[in-house]
């Protein structure tokens, strides 16, 4: 137990650096050029009188060790300014749209999950067969597909050719999951491939090991080697890589919500960037780098609790 | 005598079309009746584990039984389906496989894994099966059973995993048993316990006992019969002790001659001056010691072999020595120079004195270099023109064995004991005052073996080598020791002339050692004979 | 696989699948060469505005695909697209192994505190999504070649670090390099000659993958509007500008997605087929 808290607060140190760096690396990047900052929130067209002013009364003039500080110290503290494109508080804009990507990364997540476990279990189940060859071929071609020509693809055979769903999802009229079939089936097809191709690479190994063998001159039957014996160690492996796939469904969801102008962080984060908006642009990427560290340290995680050689204490007495 | 338990009728087991044979097992005919251990032994590639399977109903791999019958009692095992075959694995014929941690689930408590054989052959309800585990492993002489039971197998030694799986196999007092090398990986004196303890449930269950293995010493230990196996076929089958003294077959006597003798041939003492001095070298690993101050002398022209189980510090001495890991403290001169204390250019120079031979033949030779080019630039490292150091390497490759064609090749193109000459010819292209053979017998079979130790002997007759000879085998270092050293726990228990240690030894250790080596009496019968 | 295998020849013994792979690669890789020879119009000339695939051209000429909103011929896009599509991707993922490789032989070799600094420095920049990471580098840096060529090597570098290092510290640990150090061997030498060559097979198979990731990448980025600056023909760019027509007109964004497509399936079949390959020799 005590090793297990040890752990965690590795974990959670582990955590707080790099988000730390990351702070620094993002702020380095966007407000190292302060002419740029003022270029950007003050629009073009702005005078150099107007923009040194602004410079010196927003504190911009100080060094820049102060200044990451400052911007550091308000972050933690929720305060994260004003969209110079909104005109409204980052904070407040932010958190309904991240409920919004949440429940299309949700969607996409809970459709991908089981059919990438279920194609990449019987394919890796058999190495070499008809079925885990095609199944590896439909998984390499899905995930080699940009997402946005998935969009279309999909668009033009179920909005265009058969009508038969609406091409954009926009939720004008409140959530509705006629809306949200497309974008979650683009995010669904994009990531299933991979990880059903990593559950069967996973799989295909743990069938070749001597234990399997030892389960079928123990008389087990082939259902229950692969129920009893394989499942449970082949799913480890998985199991992380659907947690580590997060920031590539952050990077899908982007594009996504574009696609389908779905009111959701990505177009935030879209917004943000084509309309220079810097403080946004700042707020979204941290959210992101955030979602992402937290759910590799929950990945990291489940994988120790689930494989009994990697948790404290768990290696040999001797 | 009584109806045979097991009786295999001209077996085949044909193998995929284009490799060097057309079968894995060959026309094989055996009996094994209750009470018997009947050993096959052989070579690697002999198709020995590949019987094995087919008794079990379960040939690994894509391979086929083209012809020949097995039965088991009253039961032909060749007429069943799948599922009938199922019923009859790990209920009336049982498999103690080779690697005991591989071979049990990582990720299920050993409990539950034994508990599973009764889950699929009987119908008693959940305690009654725990009951009967606990009772399995109890009469396994593994102290705390409830712990062992509750234990992943990664928490448990390579002995303890294999009573457990002993234990699996006798739940369901099956009339066979097949033992797949199933001491090969574990280490002298464990393997000694587990033979023991297979002869004493032939004492008490009387099952019969089918025991795979490629060493001659476990065979003298524990065969009632033998028989020998070869490219798939059966060359010889008799009584243990006569096919151990008296072998009939040129191919067993063979493998009789080959395997090393526990009685050391007699030396001269050498005299020259010493070719390495080491005190006091430690190695320390967090709060573990590998290695507790290991003082060692070795002069020109002499072996010292160094003998220990595994994790005795034996491979940390090696690697120490050549500089691959750094010690934490001591000394060790060759030629009068402190090895140890050198760094940087200085150490790049000077390294060329010491020089090691590796266990493993297909990890110690890149892959993607020519044979010729490792030899040579070995050489020109050393200090050689290239030139001299090309004509050199040719010479090596003659030297070891290998004929010049050699020079282009890639290793690939060689076997396990070539593979191993070609380590010796580069690290004698160095030119060392001390070469390191570090368990470099120990992956091949016991004829190669044989070859690979007469080679090193030759090499040290011709060129005065001081050599660093690395084991667990103890009847190898009888062989090539002059002088013998015992590590265990990382420090030197026992030291002196290999007749002597082999003889009287002193410490309690090099008495265990020499009491669980197997086969001891074969070895005199061998010198004799 | 023997040792004498050579490329070529390695090639020829690829399975069918990997064949079609290495088709539509090769195929992409010469329209991308001799787009002015193969493109039946200037890709920026407005011709006749949104016509259908097979129209006839007013001045003679098929436009087999359609032309879009300005009326510019879409074949000779698509042909012309091939160009950044392709270059970039190839180059910005070489740059990206350049450094990849080198930090990452580095660290799996020498470990202790060079590898604990890189790979820190490596989860760092893994921790950001990757389109994050590049609309945040674009947003600073303004779009253009160099800053995508930029952002995607920043971005791919660290995973092909952590590949190379792992392979690196597997191979260090192999007898072979015990052998060239107690021989005195330089470290650079060890990493030329014994590390490097083993890593070969597997590093080839993440290229050609890494070059489709790519691909697809500078095609978001294009779809996103934070790519090339118009009127340069990009796949991406133009499901872009005929995203908002799509409904009525479809022949102005299937095409470029087809394009890209068969183009990143092309390089993931060849992967594909090597890597089966490698494992096979």
């Amino acid at each position: 137990m005590r090793e297990t808290l040890a752990d965690l607060a590795r974990r959670l140190g582990g955590l707080a650096l790099t988000m730390l760096v990351v702070s620094f690396l993002v702020f380095l990047t966007l407000e190292f050029n302060v002419e740029g900052v003022a270029v950007k929130v003050l629009g073009q067209f702005s005078t150099p009188d107007q923009r040194q002013a602004w410079l010196s009364e927003n504190g911009y003039l100080d060094p820049f060790a102060i200044r990451y500080l400052r911007w550091l110290l308000d972050f933690v503290r929720g305060h994260w300014g004003t969209s110079t494109y909104y005109h409204e508080d980052i904070l407040k804009l932010i958190l309904p749209r991240l409920g919004a990507s949440a429940i299309l990364a949700g969607g996409g997540l809970l459709v991908m999950i089981p059919m990438s476990l279920i194609l990449g279990v019987a394919a890796g189940a058999k190495e070499g067969s008809a079925l885990d060859r095609s199944i590896s071929l439909v998984s390499i071609i899905t995930t080699s597909i940009p997402e946005f020509a998935t969009a279309v693809f999909l668009s033009a055979v179920f909005v265009i050719g058969l009508g038969w769903l609406p091409g954009v999802s926009t939720m004008a009229a409140g959530l509705s999951l006629r809306e949200l079939i497309l974008p979650v089936s683009v995010l669904a097809l994009a990531s299933t491939g991979y990880i059903a191709r990593m559950t069967r690479a996973s799989m295909a190994e743990v069938m070749a090991q001597p234990y399997i063998r030892m389960a079928r001159l123990k008389g087990a039957s082939p259902a229950r080697i692969i129920l009893a014996h394989a499942l449970r160690n082949a799913l480890i492996t998985p199991v992380t890589v659907i947690m580590l796939q997060i920031p590539w469904i952050l990077s899908g969801v982007i594009v996504v919500e574009v696609f389908f102008a779905y009111r959701g962080f990505g177009t935030l984060l879209y917004q943000a960037s084509l309309n220079a908006d810097v403080y946004l642009v700042e707020a979204c990427a941290m959210v992101s780098v955030l979602t992402v560290v937290v759910s590799q340290t929950i990945a990291d995680l489940i994988y120790v609790r689930l494989d009994p050689r990697l948790s404290p204490g768990g290696g040999r007495h001797s | 005598m009584a109806e045979p338990i097991l009786r295999v009728e001209h077996l085949s087991i044909a193998l995929p079309a284009g490799g060097d044979r057309a079968h894995a097992v060959e026309d094989v005919s055996l009996t094994v009746h209750r009470g018997e251990i009947v050993c096959v032994v052989g070579e690697s590639g002999s198709g020995k584990s590949m019987l094995a399977g087919a008794v079990m109903g379960a040939i690994p791999g894509d391979l086929a039984r083209t012809a020949g019958r097995i039965r088991l009692g009253e039961i032909d095992l060749t007429a069943l389906s799948e599922p009938e075959l199922r019923q009859i694995r790990g209920n009336r014929v049982a498999m103690i496989p080779q690697e005991p941690m591989a071979a049990l689930n990582p990720v299920v408590r050993v409990g539950r894994q034994i508990e599973e054989v009764f889950a699929l052959h009987t119908k008693l309800s959940a305690q009654e099966r725990s009951i009967r585990a606990l009772g399995l492993l109890a009469d396994m002489h593994l102290s705390d059973p409830e712990r062992i039971a509750r234990s992943y197998p990664s928490q448990l030694s390579g002995g303890q995993c294999q009573r457990v799986v002993i234990a699996m196999a006798l739940a369901m007092e099956p009339d066979l048993l097949i033992a797949d090398e199933p001491t090969t990986a574990l280490d002298v004196t464990t393997q000694a316990q587990i033979l023991k303890l297979i002869r004493d449930l032939r004492e008490t269950h009387g099952h019969g006992i089918l025991f795979i293995t490629h060493d001659v010493g476990v065979v003298a230990e524990i065969a009632d019969r033998v028989l020998v196996m070869r490219r798939g076929q059966l060359v010889e089958a008799g009584e243990a002790r006569q096919v151990l003294t008296a072998p009939t077959h040129p191919y067993t006597r063979e493998l009789m001659a080959a395997a090393p003798s526990m009685t050391p041939p007699p030396h001269r003492p050498v005299v020259g001056e010493h070719a390495l001095v080491a005190r006091g070298l430690t190695k320390i690993y967090g709060a573990r010691q590998a290695l507790g101050g290991v003082d060692l002398e070795i002069r020109r022209g002499e072996t010292l072999a160094v003998v220990g189980e595994s994790g005795s510090g034996k491979s940390t001495l090696a690697r120490i020595l050549v500089r691959v890991i750094a010690a934490s403290a001591g000394e060790a001169r060759v030629a009068g120079v402190d090895m140890l204390a050198l760094k940087g250019d200085a150490l790049r120079e000077a390294r060329c004195a010491v020089q090691m031979v590796f266990q493993d033949p297909f990890g110690s030779l890149n892959p993607r270099r020519r044979v010729g080019d490792m030899i040579v630039r070995a050489g020109v490292l050393a200090g050689a023109k290239p030139a001299e150091a090309r004509a050199r390497a040719e010479e090596l490759l003659e030297l070891v064995g290998l004929s010049k064609a050699a020079f282009h090749r890639r290793p690939a193109a060689f076997s396990g004991g070539q593979r191993q000459r070609i380590g010796i010819a580069r690290a004698l292209a160095a030119n060392p005052d001390l070469l390191i053979a570090d368990e470099s017998v120990s992956a091949l079979d016991v004829s190669v073996q044989a070859q690979i130790l007469d080679l090193l002997r030759d090499l040290q007759d011709r060129l005065g080598l001081a050599i660093l000879f690395i084991t667990h085998d103890l009847r190898v270092a009888a062989q090539m020791g002059h002088r013998i050293a015992v590590m265990q726990h990382g420090v030197v228990v026992e030291t002196g002339p290999a007749a002597e240690v082999l003889t009287r030894p002193a410490h309690p250790y090099t008495q265990a050692l020499l009491a669980a080596a197997p086969g001891r009496e074969l070895g005199t019968a061998t010198v004799v004979g | 696989m023997t040792p004498a295998m050579t490329p070529a020849r390695r090639l020829m013994v690829l399975k069918p699948s990997a064949m079609i792979g290495l088709f539509l690669v090769a195929g992409w890789l010469l329209v991308a060469a001799l787009a002015p020879w193969l493109a039946p119009f200037d890709p920026l000339t407005s011709l006749t505005p949104l016509a259908s695939p097979g129209t006839h051209a007013p001045g003679g000429g098929i436009f087999w695909l359609g032309t879009d909103l300005l009326g510019r011929d879409i074949l000779s896009r698509v042909i012309y697209g091939a160009r950044p599509v392709v270059g970039l991707s190839v180059l910005a993922t070489s740059t990206a192994y350049l450094v990849g490789v080198s930090a990452g032989l580095a660290a799996g070799y020498f470990r202790g505190a060079t590898d604990a600094i890189l790979s820190f420095l490596a989860s760092v920049v893994l921790s950001f999504p990757v389109l994050v990471l590049y609309i945040v580098v674009i947003v600073a840096l303004g779009a253009s070649y160099a800053n995508v060529v930029l952002a995607v090597t920043f971005g791919s570098a660290p995973a092909i670090f952590r590949i190379v290092r792992a392979i690196a510290l597997d191979i260090a640990g192999r007898d072979y390099v015990a052998a060239s150090q107690a021989q005195g061997e330089r470290a650079h030498r060890i990493l030329i000659q014994d590390i490097l060559p083993n890593a070969a097979p597997p590093l080839l198979v993440d290229f050609c993958l890494r070059i489709g990731y790519s691909a697809i990448t500078i095609g978001a980025l294009g779809f996103l509007g934070l790519g090339l600056p118009p009127p340069t023909p990009d796949w991406g760019g133009m499901v872009a500008e005929g995203r908002a027509m799509a409904l009525a007109f479809p022949h102005l964004v299937i095409f470029p997605c087809l394009a890209i497509s068969s183009l990143v399936v092309g390089l993931s079949l060849l992967a594909d087929g090597l890597n089966a390959e490698g494992r096979r020799g």
